[in-house]
């Protein structure tokens, strides 16, 4: 059996700075660091493969340092590392990053799991994952929640989508998508932290690819959608009103500031 | 209390800033202190939230005349009584004094109000690319005030020492009124006898600190920190003096017994890394290169395996180091309910084998469940007796007599960041001749000659 | 022309158990906006039960609907079956724009929907309109809601997942008149993935709520505590409570806010009798709104309120339901 886990290298969000005079990221002091979400991708995959044997490669689009967040995955477990790394892979919007780790997904050849996290905390958009899906043509469930039973064939898991949780049961090739709750991520062992230090991470670019995808769907070029502008919207300040002796007039403010916020649950 | 005195209050500081309303006035009157131990708590006090520090002159100029107690208040954090009121009581509240005045990238200092809590300045730094405040004297509600006055220690001081380190200079108000200022951003001060640090430590009863000046350090670039599991105390106390032997200096050393991280990790609802072994040590390694750092875990692992450790993690993310941060900090807290006291030893690195050994043995002779966390690196550690109602078990007084005596013949101190409070006041004599203790007095009566600044505590 | 090929504006109307999800009235009253702008038709569609009261849609605005109609396959969330049947709709009908809520199904569909037509698909919008050259500028936050991306899509259909509530829901109207068409659906089904049952789930989950509402130790009893639920719910939000409250066992650690409990960032916080301790503060002080309702005029959560309201709760919040529910009676006899 194989698992492949989807990881991203993100900056660490609590230490990325907004210079809002220039409206630019500025990530200099902000570390890197594992999409969170992922380590709980990866932690389901490791699960799994103590019980089964899979074996776990963890794929990572990204710069040359990614390489780093490979190490991690394989420090907490994986049994390798893919990293896809090509200038020409710069500025892919959802389409050309799924159609990518699809691509490199296709090369590794058989899998049976797919993982991914619900997404991630740079991006944000949580497209990527169910898109591999669909390029890929095989099902997928989102936003597991938890893990239930799982065999070398099928998987049951409990999934919070449509407003309510469902219990999903998959047959493999199957691609899934996990929150927070579904684990809590393990610490790498001191020794296996070592190891990974000098592990080999095999390395994809443009040509390694070729065979199964065209440059025009990579990058830049196979990206539909294009980023026009940026808006910086003014920092919001905090309103500071005061109601002293006048509850009236404060519950008719506060009834407005509730229709304005579309919070009124008109059901009950 | 008297009509009169909340009226000047609110002269004082105006209206809105009194709080005479006992429902109100509760929670300001007493602090984290073990509910066996702690004092008896005097409701009839007013509150006042001065905006300045002349407004405290003010309001002590006007007790100091009237006689009235006064006790100042940080966030309430105090586990020794100190911020407890005995008497009625005008409690001076710094919440409002909590401005953030200056980060000094030159001098590398931070200036800040009293009322600034340790929260603020670990949000303050979080996003300097370079700067930090290096301690985590624990309870990020403390303010500023309070751990300067307290002498404030925590997880981080094995590296960087304790609050007493960290002051450069401060602001305070004599219980006579009077506003004086002691050092200031120097690194070298000769000038006379050292008010600062008479202050630093001196739990609130000389004067109280409006402002202060800390010093910040430079980040290291790199930072980790490593959780090694123990079967036992004794090798995991033997494997802390060897890594002190060998000449490395990590950011903090914490010591926990299982049974109580586990507690804690579970009553915030999150996951303690690992669950084998008896004993965990917690260390917080930093360097500026890599390289380095990893070397450092390999000492320091090195030696942990040579004392039998049984399992090593890493956590490096700043999340990770966040999770297990904040368990460790939770740990008082979960169990805080069953704690009757809580010991706070410090003794020299070198006697702490002979410390933990005390403590088994006095734990077998009463067999009361005794649990032990601490700052090991700091050789400060935290012996807490537990029952299941919080309540005295029987022979408490025994107890705690012996615990002291095993403090004094380890060369110790009876409190290592706690204080004295209102609650140690009587052991003091194991520590000080008759002579340094009316020295300690003297020096209170020429700073407040009528006693009114929270009279009962640390002498 | 390629541009001419693609024409109109569809919304994709989630429905369970045949209700429709209200974030389709929503996308219908800002796809009208669009679809006036762009001289074209505003269409719906619904995968669903043959039932379902289609109509509905028409009166909010729609020019035409799609009910794609089965009794079975459509009644729990299957993306591969709702994908395969809304691929086929938009292959035929050729939508320029395509219009889904960002709810948790609508953001698990829309991506597979988007791969197998191999078109662009912008995430999470919070505003959307049309460009000079007629094409959609989709708006969306990001980096942590510093800065707003326009983000324009070269090819079609023009896709987005759109924020529930951020648009005002378009207005009913009976006299409406549009054209409902019936589509058999697909029925080839998904051989992998079985959905056995929808389970019921009480967990209360106060960190991802829009609302919350928090109370304080001055709640002194199971009883006093029933007006603070209340509000909760006419909000749509969850109740919080501070440590103090927790520690006296009126409510459970997890609806604690705070350093040591949840943090939570909802669109209104609304403080009652919270006094506003560090610990606290740390929880929720990201808020959106937040409203601070306490005695106290010296309470230090003031200082971080939008809204400060020195007075009683056992006055205040009493009027404040009532003040709602009479709101709500007005806009239902309306």
């Amino acid at each position: 059996m194989t698992i492949i886990v989807l990881i991203k290298q993100v900056p660490d969000m609590e230490k990325v700075k907004f210079d809002r005079e220039k409206g630019r990221i500025d990530r200099s002091s902000a570390g890197t660091e594992i999409n969170p979400f992922d380590l709980n991708a990866l932690e389901a995959a490791l699960v799994i493969a103590e019980k089964t044997g899979a074996k776990v490669a963890a794929v990572s689009m990204g710069p040359p340092q990614a390489e780093e967040s490979l190490r991690e995955a394989i420090a907490r477990g994986a049994d390798e590392g893919i990293l896809l790394s090509d200038a020409k892979f710069g500025g892919s919007d959802v389409k050309a990053t799924s159609s990518l780790l699809s691509a490199a997904i296709r090369k590794i050849g058989s899998y049976d799991l797919i993982i991914a996290g619900i997404q991630t905390v740079d991006g944000d958009t949580g497209q990527v994952g169910p898109e591999v899906a669909g390029i890929l043509n095989i099902p997928h469930i989102s936003n597991v929640e938890s893990i239930r039973d799982f065999t070398e064939e099928s998987i049951e898991v409990v999934s919070n989508v449509w407003e309510g949780q469902y219990l999903k049961r998959g047959k493999y090739p199957l691609l899934m998508t996990v929150t927070k709750d579904v684990n809590v991520p393990r610490l790498p062992n001191f020794k296996n932290k070592m190891k990974a230090r000098k592990a080999e991470i095999t390395k994809w670019d443009c040509s390694d690819l070729k065979e199964i995808i065209d440059e025009s769907r990579l990058g830049v070029k196979g990206s539909p959608t294009k980023v026009k502008k940026i808006e910086v919207p003014a920092q919001s300040q905090r309103e500071g009103k005061i109601f002293k002796d006048s509850s009236s007039e404060a519950v008719l403010e506060m009834l407005d500031v509730f229709k304005k916020s579309r919070v009124l649950n008109k059901e009950v | 209390m008297n009509e009169n005195i909340i009226r000047k209050m609110q002269e004082i500081v105006g209206e809105d800033w009194v709080v005479a309303d006992l429902e109100k006035v509760g929670s300001y009157c007493e602090d984290e202190t073990e509910k066996a131990v702690k004092p008896k708590v005097c409701r009839d006090c007013v509150v006042v939230k001065p905006a300045s520090a002349e407004e405290i002159s003010e309001v002590m100029k006007y007790a100091n005349e009237n006689r009235l107690p006064v006790m100042a208040r940080g966030g309430g954090t105090s586990l020794s009584g100190a911020a407890v009121a005995i008497m009625p009581t005008i409690i001076i509240s710094l919440e409002r004094m909590n401005k953030i005045i200056e980060v000094d990238e030159t001098s590398l200092t931070v200036e800040c109000e009293a009322g600034v809590t340790l929260l603020d300045i670990v949000e303050l730094f979080s996003k300097h690319d370079s700067l930090y405040f290096p301690i985590h004297p624990g309870d990020e509600g403390a303010q500023v005030g309070g751990m300067i006055v307290m002498n404030a220690g925590g997880v981080r001081a094995v590296r960087y020492g304790v609050m007493r380190d960290q002051v450069k200079g401060l602001e305070a108000v004599l219980p006579t009124g009077e506003i004086i200022h002691a050092g200031g951003k120097l690194i070298k001060n000769n000038a006379g006898l050292d008010l600062k640090n008479l202050l630093i430590g001196s739990e609130g009863i000389l004067g109280i600190v409006t402002k202060a000046t800390l010093s910040i350090k430079p980040k290291d670039k790199h930072i980790g920190s490593l959780l090694v599991s123990f079967e036992n105390d004794t090798d995991a106390v033997k494997a802390v003096t060897e890594i002190f032997k060998s000449g490395i200096k990590p950011l903090a050393i914490e010591y926990m017994e299982k049974t109580a991280i586990l507690r804690a990790a579970e009553d915030i609802g999150m996951t303690w890394p690992s669950n084998i072994g008896n004993v965990d040590l917690y260390f917080i390694v930093s360097e500026r290169k890599e390289d380095d750092l990893y070397e450092m875990y390999e000492t320091i692992v090195g030696i942990c395996e040579e004392n039998n450790a049984v399992e090593s993690f890493v956590a490096e993310s700043s999340k990770e180091q966040k999770t297990l941060l904040d368990i460790r900090s939770h740990v008082y807290p979960s169990m805080q309910k069953m704690v009757v006291d809580a010991i706070d030893a410090a003794v020299p690195i070198r006697n702490l084998a002979k410390y933990m050994e005390g403590i088994n043995k006095i734990h077998e002779k009463y067999g009361v469940e005794i649990s032990t966390i601490g700052h090991i690196g700091d050789g400060n550690m935290h012996n807490s007796i537990l029952t299941e109602d919080a309540e005295k078990p029987e022979c408490y007084d025994q107890i705690v007599d012996e615990i002291f005596n095993l403090i004094i013949e380890c060369e110790g101190a009876i409190t290592g960041e706690h204080g004295v409070g209102k609650v140690r006041n009587e052991r003091l004599k194991l520590q000080f001749t008759e002579k340094e203790l009316s020295l300690m007095k003297a020096i209170k009566s020429v700073f407040d000659p009528n006693n009114i600044l929270n009279p009962g505590t640390a002498l | 022309m390629e541009e001419k090929e693609y024409t109109g504006v569809l919304v994709f109307a989630e429905q369970k158990k045949g209700d429709i999800h209200k974030v389709a009235y929503e996308l219908l009253g800002k796809g009208k906006t669009l679809a006036d702008k762009l001289n074209c038709s505003l269409m719906a569609v619904v995968l669903g039960h043959p039932d379902i009261n289609v109509k509905e849609l028409v009166y909010r605005g729609a020019d035409k609907v799609y009910h794609i109609e089965d009794e079975m396959i459509f009644s729990v969330p299957d993306e591969v079956v709702y994908a395969e049947n809304l691929v086929e709709l938009i292959k035929d009908i050729k939508p320029e724009i395509c219009l889904f809520g960002a709810t948790t199904f609508g953001r698990s569909l829309a991506p597979r929907v988007a791969a197998v037509l191999e078109t662009g698909l912008t995430a999470d919008c919070t505003d959307l309109s049309i460009d000079d050259d007629m094409k959609l500028i989709q708006i969306r936050p990001a980096f942590s809601e510093n800065i707003l991306a326009h983000i324009k899509s070269d090819n079609y259909p023009q896709m987005a997942t759109v924020r529930y509530k951020e648009f005002d829901e378009a207005d009913r109207d009976e006299t409406n008149t549009g054209e409902i068409i019936k589509i058999n659906a697909l029925k080839s089904g998904n051989s992998l993935v079985e959905v056995i049952e929808e389970i019921s789930n009480e967990n209360i989950n106060i960190a991802d709520a829009d609302v919350v509402v928090s109370a304080g130790v001055g709640i002194k009893s199971t009883e006093d505590l029933k007006m603070i639920q209340e509000l909760a719910l006419l909000l749509g939000g969850e109740v919080g409570a501070s440590r103090a409250l927790v520690e006296t066992g009126i409510l459970s650690k997890s609806h604690q806010v705070g350093y040591s409990g949840n943090r939570v960032k909802p669109k209104i916080y609304i403080a009652c009798g919270i006094s506003g301790a560090p610990q606290h503060l740390a929880g929720m002080k990201e808020s959106g709104i937040i409203i601070a309702i306490n005695n106290d005029p010296s309470a230090p959560i003031f200082k971080v309120a939008d809204y400060s309201i020195v007075g009683d709760i056992y006055k205040i919040i009493p009027e404040l339901i009532e003040t709602i529910k009479n709101e709500e009676l007005r806009v239902k006899n309306y």
